[in-house]
């Protein structure tokens, strides 16, 4: 039994769920994410952030728009209700101005994580072996280098811990330079959930949790996409 | 699945299609086989040569006098199919298909012909090895596909390969370094039954003790996950990835038909399974023959043993660079050295420079092996024998050789530290050769440098690490 937002965005012949809906499902899964809400006008988008707190990010919502950042749809670090209602405005002008025919569902609205250590999982489809999981560390460095660890799913315990370990940025997580440590269990804890979410899910075709925050206790996702076969 | 049971153990064997043009190459391989061995042919041109050979040949499958467990089938595509009814017919055990023109052609009659054999072998549950394929190499019962191959001794290695030429070069590299087969599969298409299953089949086979894997794809990749998993938990399984790069994966796609996978993803269900990965021929032959003569080193402490400064130095970059750790030795070995090891040109930090020293009196060989076998920081020990120097002089006085490999022997014997022997190409190839093969005999496994060495050893050792 899938989950009903996969039923409802499958019934609309949506395969790109929105980041409301994705971090919703993965809430669920006991993945731990920012809480985010959906606000379909600027006095909603205000009550959500007085119930969430202050500092706050608003996102465009929109099937058609993919790279919100580029066309002006994030605006991070709103500290109050007059922040929160001109961010809207200019989120609903940009929308407009990205695309004219579209429609703009709303915008989400999450609150503002403190920074910590950055790192990305996330699941493909292997042709031959199903669901992959890979996690490395986040940023551009790491997208060139392509330093990141796979395994296939089922993950049991073991996986986990190589996983984290054999990213040549290990040291990172380790506390590099004075840093605080990443909280390894936590993040061993997230890929063996999402295998398992990867397991109960086989309609999910690929999911990127980035960034994802690890600090020296826990460690929560503050991004996340999924996409369905 | 079908059974493999009577094919991989076959009391009598029939070759369908051998020809001349071929040199008779299937009924030439088989003339080892220690049953009764018959052939199928039905072109009156062929049957005098066959006959020739003292093979007693059919029209078909059904008048051979006995019931046939393992079937070679040589014949063209096109006849392919019949052959395969015939096979679930007259119940034979197994049959290889050395045929090809199947979907690894990528054209629809292949494809066709394909899908048509293979709903007829799953029908007739028949055991079918291929298409596309060189079949069956078993060394103890004298079954070979090249004439080249060892028979009538029985190998401890079950060798597992989607290419002919890989499973045949394994098999005769292997034997020239002492490593043979218990059984070896050469699967090609492997439509019916693929890694999966030859891996289940061996791990559970008494007679294979560490198994050997060349795989381009797999048609259930789940299934190969638990088919590796479980035979790691049954012994040594060391796996050989052909297609590892884009334009690699483009050659698996026109040779056995498999898909890409990313090589990042493939060895991480390598480590995943418990399973080791190498990259080539040598390096297969190399893990297999350290697996086979060595015990795993339980930490990456190495003590090297070089006959001259300059190899000291190379052979600890070697393996150095392999992660190996080349620690200074303790006091207390140290204080034992320095009674008896001689300096002038030689040196004893760890790298050993020895040859001085055992040149002046062959007992201190043992006594440098006792030293460094007490050393808790040395996990393993790799030593050169230099053929430069030495191969004039073994080829003079035997008994020189036979009395290093004798200390080596005992070493080996007495001590949970292994030890490995590195013997590089030399000016005198015939002598070096000879002293190789002189190692070999004795068990002890012996490599033509240090990187290979060294690389051998190390992924070994990963096999003693804990699972953390």
């Amino acid at each position: 039994m899938s989950h009903a937002i996969i039923e409802a965005a499958r019934s609309e012949g949506r395969s790109l769920l929105s980041e409301v809906e994705a971090k919703a499902i993965l809430a669920d899964a006991g993945v731990p994410v920012t809480t985010t809400k959906l606000a379909t006008g600027a006095d909603e988008a205000v009550a959500l952030a007085g119930d969430l707190g202050y500092p706050v990010a608003l996102k465009v919502v929109s099937a058609t728009i993919t790279h919100k950042s580029d066309i002006g749809g994030v605006e991070l670090g709103l500290d109050d209700a007059d922040a929160v209602r001109s961010a809207f405005d200019r989120i609903a002008a940009a929308a407009q101005a990205a695309d004219p025919d579209g429609s703009m569902d709303g915008v989400s609205v999450q609150p503002m994580a403190a920074p910590g250590t950055e790192v990305i999982m996330g699941i493909t489809q292997d042709a031959q072996f199903g669901p992959v999981l890979m996690f490395g560390l986040g940023g551009v460095l790491v997208e060139v280098l392509k330093d990141v660890a796979f395994r296939v799913v089922p993950l049991e315990q073991r996986d986990a811990r190589q996983m984290v370990r054999e990213i040549q940025g290990f040291p990172v997580l380790e506390g590099y330079r004075g840093a605080a440590p990443a909280d390894l269990d936590a993040l061993e804890a997230i890929l063996l959930q999402l295998s398992q979410f990867a397991e109960a899910n086989p309609e999910v075709s690929e999911l990127d949790l980035n960034p994802i925050f690890a600090y020296d206790d826990g460690a929560i996702a503050v991004d996340a996409r999924i996409v369905l076969a | 699945m079908p059974s493999l049971d009577r094919v991989l153990n076959p009391k009598t064997v029939a070759v369908i299609g051998d020809k001349k043009a071929s040199g008779y190459m299937w009924l030439k391989s088989l003339e080892t086989f220690t049953g009764n061995l018959y052939s199928v042919q039905l072109d009156e041109k062929e049957i005098p040569g066959i006959e020739e050979l003292g093979v007693t040949n059919y029209s078909s499958l059904g008048e051979i006098p006995e019931p046939v467990d393992f079937v070679v089938c040589a014949v063209p595509r096109q006849v392919s199919p019949f052959i395969v009814k015939d096979c679930v017919a007259n119940d034979v055990g197994g049959v290889t298909l050395f045929t090809s023109g199947f979907a690894e052609t990528g054209e629809e009659e292949g494809k066709v012909l394909q899908d048509q054999i293979e709903e007829m072998a799953r029908e007739g549950d028949l055991a079918l090895i291929g298409p596309n394929c060189m079949g069956l190499h078993i060394p103890g019962l004298g079954i070979r596909f090249n004439r080249d191959q060892p028979a009538g001794t029985t190998g401890d290695v079950g060798f597992i390969s989607q290419s002919g030429t890989h499973g045949m070069n394994f098999s005769l590299t292997g034997a020239a370094q002492g490593v043979i087969c218990s059984k070896l599969i050469s699967f090609g298409n492997g439509i019916i039954l693929e890694a999966a299953d030859y891996l289940e089949y061996l791990a559970d086979d008494d007679d294979t003790k560490f198994i050997g894997m060349y795989i381009e794809g797999a048609r259930d990749g789940p299934r190969l996950i638990k088919a590796l998993r479980y035979a790691t938990s049954k012994k040594p399984v060391v796996t050989w990835k052909g297609g590892q790069t884009a334009a690699g994966s483009r050659a698996t796609q026109s040779h056995t038909a498999s898909l890409a996978t990313n090589q990042a993803v493939w060895e991480s269900i390598v480590r995943q399974c418990g399973a080791l990965a190498v990259d080539s021929l040598d390096e297969m032959v190399d893990v297999i023959k350290t697996l086979r003569l060595s015990k795993p080193a339980k930490g990456r402490g190495v003590g090297l043993l070089a006959m001259t400064g300059g190899q000291s130095v190379v052979m600890t970059d070697a393996f150095a660079k392999e992660g190996w750790d080349v620690p200074t030795l303790s006091d207390t070995s140290y204080e034992k050295f320095s009674e008896f090891f001689n300096v002038i040109g030689g040196s004893y930090q760890n790298p050993l420079d020895m040859a001085g020293t055992i040149g002046q009196d062959p007992k201190n060989f043992d006594k440098i092996l006792e030293i460094l076998e007490e050393d808790p920081g040395l996990d393993a020990l790799v030593m050169e024998l230099s053929a430069t120097f030495m191969a004039r002089r073994w080829k003079d006085k035997p008994e020189e050789l036979e009395r290093l490999l004798d200390s080596i022997v005992n070493f080996r014997d007495r001590s949970d530290k292994p030890i490995l022997t590195v013997l590089h190409p030399s000016h005198l190839e015939a002598e070096a050769l000879a002293a190789r093969l002189k190692l070999q005999e004795r068990g002890i496994a012996v490599f033509a440098n240090f990187e290979r060495a060294a690389n051998a050893m190390a992924k070994v050792a990963t096999l003693g690490e804990s699972d953390s």
